[in-house]
């Protein structure tokens, strides 16, 4: 009744080729939105880990060594792209030891890729700020962009796993199902706010305010990515007071006093926002996020306060 | 009748035999027809699919606004670096010093520092760093070839270098929190950690962050002076070699705290030349938001030296014997920052010299920095100078630091 070794040779290959399941396609995501994108089109073909949080600055987030260990075992990387994570995933990718998800590898998923960027530089030098030169990465706020990402998630995630077309097909068609139908109900709910001017702290508001018709006066900061200066603040405030500025957006990853003072001086109010999933309570999905960030806006043009 | 039919079956056994060759021609036939209606229609198919998500994705792009057709994607969006080119950047890092022992007040140019990478071609990528001083003249700090595609989670680093050692001495001068080295580095490792040689580091390919690095270099730090046995340059017995070996790894604590613990030990293997072992330790709190309070950083590393070193004359000249030094020394710092543009911090560094048997010294630090942008630096430090022996100092610093073009050392001084 003893096996032969030529029968325990078989019954280990066997047992070997048979394996899990159908091990996940593992997915690292730099950023929250698209990292729920991924999970929405991916479904149960993906496992996804995530790189920032949602309270989380992209241009400030932390290189950690754990992001490297998570890079390096991932099959693919989807990016937010136009370059918002130049802060920190270059040099995550420099030691990772994964070319495949190098920025000229086959599975780094670049999200923008279908995006019409704006506030695309015509020239760029330091003084003019911290400008990306591929223009404005924000476009995720504005959710009809958000389709266009999804599309390229799910091109993306097919180009790295060809044997789950049809499930990234099938994918995608249910979460723009989802968008089409939270975009028509949005651009009701957001009515009030065309129209409306505002600053912000960041210059990330293009998309949200040519989807929604707000028109954006200014930026506390006096030239992207560089701090307020006092002389800045006080021609903000001259602005703001002349043209009836009565909304100071203030991103949840920035300080919210100096959005306070401004909003004070100038007897506007403050409506926090995220530029990710995440970054406000109860906001873990993209279409969550977008939803938050309208509300607050709301609240804080039809009255109260949504700091 | 029994003729009859055997007849009959004589006859139509050909006759059968004869249609089955018909049968299969004009099934083959048959079923090339639809293999080929069947290529066909999935060509069409796919034809169709096409049009479709074209015409998916522009109706969303003219929803989202574009007003003209967006070109067929055919990759991803990478910055427009010109791949002829490497990326180039300068460092401007000056200085203001003072102090209450006489010496006067000092400007000075601290380091002007040329940094250029790029990628060799799909296998390595190559950087150089070129540095002058007022008080040296230029000179090539670093330039190193580093391979990219190697299996197994290697890399390998040969060149002129800074060589993997514990956590600052690798740094560049102006990437430090402080406007000086910690003297306890400087003096054990001076000149940074720089060396030519070679290092192998490896990834662990686990979930857990473990690195090693190993290298073998002619020797670690800028010891010009001394003998090749001891010094940088010159060539040497392969057992005069310096054999390095790094570990480091890295925990979680929560979302936003985590730890990086790292040893570091290296050897002159002749006669036990020289043993330096290290062991360093960072604890970070970093929120990652632009919030004012934006977290610190605790480090510390110690380093113990062991070395032996020929009896010189009063003219420096070797003479018989030996001996045998053991020094060690270290620092411990902390830096609090504050909104997105200031830091404040403090240090206690102890240093001995490694071929003095009484010179010690002991300095507190206090310092703080402000970013008036990401890539301009001001910062005051104040150091009180503690010598065993000798008479106490007080130094003033002031530096103020400027980065041109894209300025990044990377995963390293993270």
């Amino acid at each position: 009744m003893a096996l032969r070794p030529v029968e325990i040779v078989s019954a280990l290959l066997l047992a070997l080729s048979a394996g899990p399941a159908e091990a996940a396609l593992r997915v690292v995501a730099s950023l929250p939105d698209v990292a729920d994108m991924t999970r929405q089109i991916g479904g149960e073909r993906v496992s996804v880990e995530t790189i920032a949080l949602g309270s989380q600055d992209p241009h400030k987030v932390p290189v950690k060594p754990s992001f490297v260990t998570k890079l390096n075992r991932a099959d693919a990387l989807v990016v937010q792209g136009l370059g918002l994570e130049h802060a920190f995933l270059p040099a995550l990718l420099e030691v990772a030891n994964n070319p495949k998800i190098l920025p000229t590898g086959p599975a780094y998923i670049d999200a923008s890729i279908h995006v019409q960027p704006l506030e695309v530089p015509t020239s760029q030098n330091r003084s003019q700020g911290e400008l990306h030169p591929l223009g404005n990465p924000h476009f995720n706020l504005d959710p009809v962009q958000g389709k266009l990402m999804a599309r390229a998630i799910a091109e993306g995630l097919t180009r790295v796993d060809p044997a789950g077309a049809a499930s990234y097909q099938a994918g995608l068609e249910r979460y723009t199902a989802l968008l089409d139908r939270k975009i028509a109900e949005w651009e009701k709910l957001a009515a009030p706010l065309r129209g409306v001017k505002a600053v912000s702290y960041h210059q990330d508001l293009i998309y949200l305010a040519q989807r929604y018709g707000l028109e954006l006066v200014g930026t506390l900061e006096t030239k992207p990515g560089v701090p307020a200066t006092p002389g800045h603040l006080e021609e903000l405030v001259d602005t703001m007071q002349r043209e009836q500025v009565k909304l100071v957006i203030r991103e949840v990853a920035y300080e919210l006093p100096l959005a306070q003072t401004v909003a004070e001086r100038t007897g506007a109010r403050v409506a926090t926002i995220s530029t990710l999933a995440g970054g406000l309570p109860g906001t873990q999905s993209y279409v969550e996020s977008i939803e938050a960030n309208l509300e607050a806006l709301l609240q804080a043009v039809q009255g109260g306060s949504a700091s | 009748m029994e003729f009859h039919r055997v007849r009959a079956l004589l006859t139509a056994a050909p006759l059968f035999l004869l249609s089955i060759p018909a049968s299969a021609a004009i099934a083959d036939g048959e079923l090339a027809e639809v293999k080929k209606e069947l290529a066909a229609t999935k060509q069409t198919l796919a034809t169709t699919l096409d049009t479709l998500a074209k015409v998916e994705r522009r109706l969303d792009q003219l929803e989202s606004g574009a007003t003209a057709p967006a070109p067929a994607p055919s990759g991803p969006r990478i910055p427009p670096v010109n791949v002829d080119n490497p990326a180039i950047s300068f460092v401007i890092d000056t200085a203001l010093k003072t102090d209450t022992h006489g010496s006067g007040w000092d400007f000075a140019l601290r380091s002007g520092e040329l940094f250029i990478s790029a990628p060799v071609d799909p296998f390595l990528r190559g950087y150089a760093s070129l540095a002058g001083s007022s008080e040296e003249g230029f000179d090539i700090e670093e330039a190193a070839l580093i391979t990219t595609s190697l299996p197994w989670n290697l890399t390998v680093k040969g060149g002129r270098f800074f060589a993997d050692v514990g956590r600052f001495p690798h740094w560049h001068g102006e990437q430090l929190p402080f406007v000086d080295r910690p003297p306890s580095i400087e003096r054990l490792i001076p000149g940074e950690s720089r060396a030519e040689g070679a290092e192998v580091t490896w990834l662990a390919p686990i979930e857990h962050y473990f690195r090693v690095t190993t290298g073998i270099y002619n020797s670690i730090g800028e010891r010009d002076e001394l003998p090749p046995e001891y010094g940088s340059t010159g060539d040497r017995a392969f057992d005069q070699l310096t054999w390095l070996v790094h570990p480091s790894t890295y925990f979680d604590l929560t979302d936003t705290l985590n730890v990086e613990v790292g040893g570091t030990f290296f050897t002159v293997a002749k006669h036990g030349a020289r043993y330096l072992y290290g062991v360093d330790v960072t604890l970070r709190h970093q929120p990652g938001t632009s919030e004012f309070y934006q977290g610190f950083v605790l480090g510390s590393e110690w380093l113990w030296n062991n070395e032996r070193f020929h009896n010189v004359d009063d003219t420096g000249e070797i003479i018989p014997g030996s001996q045998r030094f053991k020094h060690n020394g270290g620092y411990a710092y902390l830096e609090t920052f504050f909104g997105r543009q200031y830091s404040v911090g403090a240090r206690f560094d102890y240093a001995e010299e490694p071929i003095d048997p009484i010179d010690r010294l002991r300095t507190y630090s206090a310092f703080a920095t402000w970013f008036p942008s990401e890539f301009q630096r001001l910062r005051f430090q104040f150091d009180q100078i503690d010598p065993v022996h000798g008479q106490n100092d007080q130094r003033f610093t002031l530096q103020w630091t400027a980065f041109l073009g894209s300025h990044s050392h990377g995963f390293a001084t993270r």
